[in-house]
This record gives C-alpha cells, structure tokens and sequence, in this order.
C-alpha cells in the first residue's frame, strides 16, 4: 500500500534528528563493544565511553576531582560572567545562578549558600569547581541534569530517557528477582524472551557500578550491554525455570523469574535442539513492488530499496555459504502474497527472508524490527498451543509457516543481533504472523531493515554503503542462524 | 339523612378516592418498588464520568504506552466504542506518547456477538490515513485491540472491517482478514 507521509511528518523528519540518533545508538554500540560476561560469578560488563552523550572530563586538583567552569558552563548552557576584583565567577542559565569564588569552599546556588567539601581552585586561569556541586545544583526541566561518573573519569549531562542503576539479584519465596533502579520504568522492554538470551532493554543509560553475581537463583549469568543513551542486560535463565514477569514501580524496575508455572506470569520462549541447521534455498523477497511502492520518503520508494537490498543480499549468502538463493521478484512489478508463497513453497525453500524497510510517524523512530510466526500460536480457528505438537492437525494451511515459530524466531534473533552489531540498532522482534509468510512452509521473517522515516536510517539505507553494511549483517545473522552454536 | 350528612358522606368518599390515588402514585413512582421498571429503561440517559485506559504508540516505536482518562460514560455499547476511539483520534496528553491511530479515524458501527466477538466498523480514514511501515501498522492495531479489550473486557475477539467492506490488511503487512483474538496482542 502506499505510505507516503504528509508533508508536516516530512519536515519534522528534519527538526528531529540528532534526538533519533542518540535513541537508536543505544544497544547497537553496546552489543558491539562490550566483552561478554560469560561466566557466572562475574561482574555486569562495564559500560564503554559514551559516544554521542554530551559531558566534559573530570580534572583531579589537589586530589580531588574537578569540573572545569568552562565546561560546567557549557554542559549547563550558561552565561559566564567574571568580577577580576573578588575573583568570583557568576554562571546564569535561565533563572538559575550558580557563583564561585577561587579558592573558597562557599558558592552561591540561586539563593542558598552552599559549603563545599573542598574549595574551588583556579588551575591556568581557570577555575575548577570539586563534582560535588554537582549534587547541589536545582533539578528542574530548564537547566541540565549533571551526573559525574566516576568510572568513566566524566561529567555527564543526563538525558531525558534518565539512567538505569546498577543491577541487584535476591531470591525470596522461589522467585529469582533482578531489581535495576530506574528513572523511567515504563521503558523498560523485554526484548527477547528465550531463556539463554533473555535479554531486557532501557532507554536510559548504565550508570551503575559493579553488579551482583552473575550467577543467583535461576539467572545463571548477566551480560551488561551499555551504550550511549539507552542500555540492555543479557541474562541466562536456568532451564527449569518456567515463568517470568517484569513489575515496573516508580524509581525501579524488577524482573521475577519463577521455576513454577504462575498464572498471569509470561512464558519463556521455547528453544529448538542446538547443531547445523539444514540451508541449502534461501527464498528472497523483495517486499511490495509494482504498483505498490511501500513506504515512501524524501523521494525514496522502499520497492526499490527492498529490490537493491535482496540482490546484495542474494550475492553475500551464495559467496558465503554457498546456497541457492531465489528472488520473488528480480524487477519493479507487483507480486500477491500467495504467489509469494508459492515461489517459495515451490522452491522447497529451507528459509524465508521478505526485506522490508519501515516507517513511521515520528521520525525519531528508527531501527530494525523483525516480525516472525509466534511460538504460541492462536488462529481464527481458537486453536492455541504449540503448532509442533498436537495441533497440528487443525493448523490452517495458511499459517503452516507457525510450524517453523521456534526456528523462525532464532533466526530473527540472530539477524536482529548482527544489525545491531553493524550499527543497524535498536533491533525490536515481533511474535506475529505476517501476510509476507501466509501459507510459507519455511522458516522465516518479515525483515525491516531500517526505518526510511528516520534521517540516519535514510540515509544508511538509501548509499551503496549502508545497503553493504546491511546485507553483510543479514548474511552474518543468517549464517549464524545456520551454524545454530 | 340530613343534607349536612349527604355532604360529609361524600367529602369523606372523596377524601377517600383522593388517598387511594396519592397512594397509588407514589406507590408506582417508589425507587423500592418500581425497580422493575426502572432497569427497563434504556441505558442512554446515564452521565457519570468513568476512567477507561488508552494506548498510543511510545515515540520511538517499540511499543505501546498507556494513557488514563476520564471519559462521560456512554450507554450503549456504540456510544461506550465510538468515544474510545474519538479518544484515541484525538491523540495522548503526555509528550511521552504519539497518536498511532489514522488520522480522522472514527466509529461507524459496532457488534457484539454472544461468544465475544466484536465487528468494529471503522471510517475510511482508518485505511486512508494511514501512512508507513509495519511499525505503524502494527502498533495502529495494537492500540486499538488493546484500548477495546481493556476497556470492554467482554471483547474477546476484534475483526476490524472498514466503510461497511471486509478489510484484508491496513497497511500490506499483518493480516486483518480474520477476527483478532486480544490476548494475542498483550
């Protein structure tokens, strides 16, 4: 169908850019970068230096640690103003003042005189004001929130997505609990829901310390994913546990892991024997086409993305593993989901890959998403349950591809987390039965690629490079998927 | 009898008819009594305020973000459906949210089967309005199953159909074709 949007959304495209790019940096740096926390008993991974968050580097005078006036003034964008005759500096952003004065340990915040643990000292001309004004400063919405982390040797200014706290594992009453203060709860997202990778995301950033074992209860491991400003933890989930639930209270977010089934409590994703899987065709699907053009920005069609894309696609698979790989369309024309299926179902395809690039209102949106069979399946018909087993028999053949949902949701798996792993991020897997799979006797996925609607996506999306760098990572995501480790 | 008792006679007669009838009508008009009655009337004239639950879409996307408001109840269930939707038309009050509804999207008709299985008949607006990717999609129907299973909780199914004709998909990517079961959509 077509999607092009209104020439407001267009222009807000522009208007809000760096916003999108800070949110999409999030788990993709992390996942890149961040050693693994393979073992029990260790610590969460330390977070990298942050890259795109504004801050300022902390200065050690007299042993203390320092922020330069400058750069205090900068990160609280504020006006300097300097009396030589006291040596005082008056620093003003909005209806907030903050005075220093060399070396004393009073300064004036608004109205309140404050005593310093320290004075504040003047090192080349500059004075140099001890992190512990920070904790003074007001925290209201018109002057920035500072953060000084230790660890990472940086004044930071906050982002409004907030922090996320250093994790803390207990067990009580046979519940497994994972407690992370939280400036915003309601962002948290269980992102993944199979036990080995159980994986929860945040949009604030990590500004935690060392954390609990790894190992306590039934969380066997924790995996610390940091990044610019958002954040994401790995966790392995014991084999026997059988249920969780995410409890989102203000200033905290908890995640309870039960080995007994609990009513209302979600499921764990099932999780499919480990070994090579078989891949010899990979059906490729170049979503929309013809007469439907997709998504449509800043003059870009997704058809042609989506078309571009699967041929790069189609090369990296036959180079690397040496498959067969068949197109359902290989030119602009408009092909039915039936005849999709059938291509692939004809093909006897062993996957099934229907590229996509996506779009949305806000142009802050952006990333890839995955949509694949879900594992618990419920049809028009009120059948529930695992299609593998019993019901199968009452399985529409329209929704033949819920067969292949435990494997079709590795490979989603597996593909989001080489995007991420190429900057493509932040990934977001969906357990719902796309048209693109109706009547697809394969394992498979509707594949967003990016989002066309967000600038840095467009951009990586619409050059020779980006398309590159995507296709290696769905390559990479498909073979990591067949070497099933 | 004397004309003065006639005249009492019938004074007393009348005073007598006159109780009887007072009687009558309070008894008919009583709260406690008349209950009856009082249930048979339609449900369109209540006018109390109620909280329902909406959702819209979180601006980056990722999911749905829940919104509490107090709405004047409607009646029937058209009023009840069609004032949900308005809603969610009108967008959310907070910045952490966005509108994940096709603008202009409106109520035309609504059924409700005895298994729980509610036709909701939308505007064209919903299909003409809509604009992007699976996203979008995804998250215009996941706003409007779960506003509907939340806050009529006897729904246990939803099939979306648009201009009074059947609907295959909204935007190319999930299939409409087929009532919704709401607890597939959490």
């Amino acid at each position: 169908m077509k999607h092009e949007p209104a020439p407001d959304a267009r222009r807000d495209v522009g208007r809000t850019r760096r916003g999108a790019a800070w949110a999409g940096l999030a788990l993709t740096l992390a996942v890149a970068v961040l050693p693994h926390v393979a073992s029990a008993g260790r610590a969460v991974s330390p977070p990298i230096e942050p890259r795109g968050l504004e801050g300022a580097p902390v200065h050690v005078v007299d042993q203390k640690p320092c922020v330069g006036a400058n750069d205090l003034a900068r990160l609280l964008d504020a006006a300097k103003y300097w009396r030589a005759d006291v040596r005082k500096l008056e620093l003003r952003s909005g209806a907030h003042r903050v005075q220093l004065t060399a070396d004393n340990p009073f300064v004036i915040v608004d109205d309140a005189t404050l005593r310093l643990p320290d004075p504040v000292r003047s090192v080349h001309g500059e004075l140099q004001a001890p992190v512990a004004l920070l904790d003074s400063l007001p925290h209201d919405s018109t002057l920035a929130r500072l953060l000084y982390d230790a660890r990472r040797g940086m004044v930071l200014v906050v982002p409004t997505s907030g922090t996320v706290g250093t994790p803390r594992l207990s067990v009580a009453e046979g519940v497994t609990r994972l407690t992370l203060p939280v400036d915003q709860p309601e962002d948290a997202q269980v992102v993944s829901r199979a036990r080995e990778h159980f994986r929860l995301r945040f949009a604030g950033f990590y500004a935690g310390g060392a954390a609990d074992s790894g190992s306590v209860g039934l969380v066997r491991g924790v995996r610390g994913l940091a990044a610019v400003t958002g954040c994401a933890f790995e966790l392995r989930i014991a084999p026997d546990a059988a249920a969780f639930r995410l409890v989102r209270e203000p200033g905290r977010v908890t995640l309870e892991v039960s080995r007994a089934p609990v009513a209302a409590w979600e499921a764990f994703a099932p999780e499919g024997p480990s070994g090579p899987r078989h891949l010899r065709i990979v059906v490729i699907d170049p979503g929309h086409g013809g007469a439907d053009p997709g998504v449509i920005d800043h003059g870009l069609e997704e058809k042609d993305l989506t078309l571009a894309l699967a041929k790069r696609v189609r090369t990296e698979l036959e180079r690397r593993l040496g498959v067969r790989v068949v197109l359902t369309r290989d030119d602009d024309r408009a092909i039915s989901a039936e005849q999709r299926a059938e291509i692939a179902n004809r093909a006897r395809a062993d996957l099934v890959l229907s590229l996509h690039v996506d779009g949305f209102a806000n142009p802050r949106a952006r990333g890839a998403t995955a949509l694949c069979p879900p594992a618990s399946y419920s049809g028009a018909s009120g059948t529930r349950g695992a299609p593998e087993a019993a019901t199968l028999a009452v399985l529409p053949w329209r929704e033949v591809a819920a067969r292949y949902a435990v494997q079709s949701r590795a490979l989603g798996e597996a593909v989001l987390t080489a995007l991420e792993l190429r900057d493509s991020g932040p990934t977001r897997l969906r357990e719902t039965l796309p048209i693109e799979l109706l009547g697809v006797n394969a394992p498979g996925l509707l594949l967003e690629c990016a989002t066309l609607t967000n600038p840095a996506d467009r951009e990586r999306v619409s050059g020779d490079a980006g398309q590159d760098a995507i296709a290696i990572a769905i390559a990479d995501g498909v073979e990591a998927w067949q070497r099933n480790e | 009898m004397s004309a003065f008792a006639r005249r009492a006679v019938r004074v007393a007669i009348g005073a007598l008819l006159f109780a009887v009838l007072a009687w009558a009508l309070w008894h008919a008009r009583s709260p406690q009594r008349g209950a009856n009655r009082a249930a048979a009337r339609p449900d369109t004239v209540a006018a109390g305020l109620k909280a329902v639950r909406l959702y819209f879409a979180a601006p980056s996307g990722d999911s749905l973000v829940g919104e509490a408001r107090d709405l004047v109840e409607g009646g029937t269930l058209h009023d009840r459906v069609t004032a949900l939707v308005a809603e969610l038309d009108r967008g959310p009050l907070h910045a952490n949210a966005v509108a994940a509804l096709p603008a202009g999207t409106s109520v035309l008709h609504v059924y409700l089967d005895d298994r729980g299985q509610m036709t909701l008949d939308l505007s064209r607006a919903f299909v003409q309005g809509f604009h992007g990717g699976s996203t979008a999609e995804y998250l215009a129907i996941a706003s409007l199953v779960r506003t509907v299973a939340d806050n009529v909780p006897e729904v246990k199914r939803l099939l979306l159909v648009c201009g009074g004709e059947p609907l295959s998909t909204l935007g190319g990517h999930l299939p409409l074709d087929r009532p919704i079961d709401v607890s597939d959509w959490p």
